[in-house]
């Protein structure tokens, strides 16, 4: 698995 | 924040796994964030008692990256979740 920058989603109602 | 700041989760935020999208979640109050793989591995090291430093080390070891390009993701990640007050920098 290739690094990259790394995410967070807010989940939404 | 430093290289040997250590991070940890604050009460009520926890890593959890959402079964139905097959991707970690980070759990708080009210709110959920979906993580990515990266975003996953970071926050799996995030246990109170690892630096910022040693985090980013290991992630650049598991990945075959750059130390300097993962240790500017790793604390730009663990800073933009500080200011949303879901990982705590201040022991």
């Amino acid at each position: 698995m290739k690094w990259t920058k790394p995410k967070a989603v807010e989940i939404r109602c | 924040m430093t290289p040997a700041t250590v991070p940890h989760l604050p009460r009520g935020v926890r890593l959890h796994h959402d079964r139905v999208r097959g991707t970690m979640v980070l759990l708080a109050p009210e709110r959920a964030l979906m993580l990515d793989e990266v975003g996953a591995a970071i926050l799996g090291r995030v246990d109170g008692a690892a630096e910022v430093g040693q985090i980013a080390e290991s992630l650049a070891q598991e990945y075959d990256a750059p130390l300097a390009e993962v240790s500017a993701d790793v604390a730009e990640f663990l800073s933009d979740l500080a200011r949303e007050r879901l990982v705590d920098l201040h022991g």
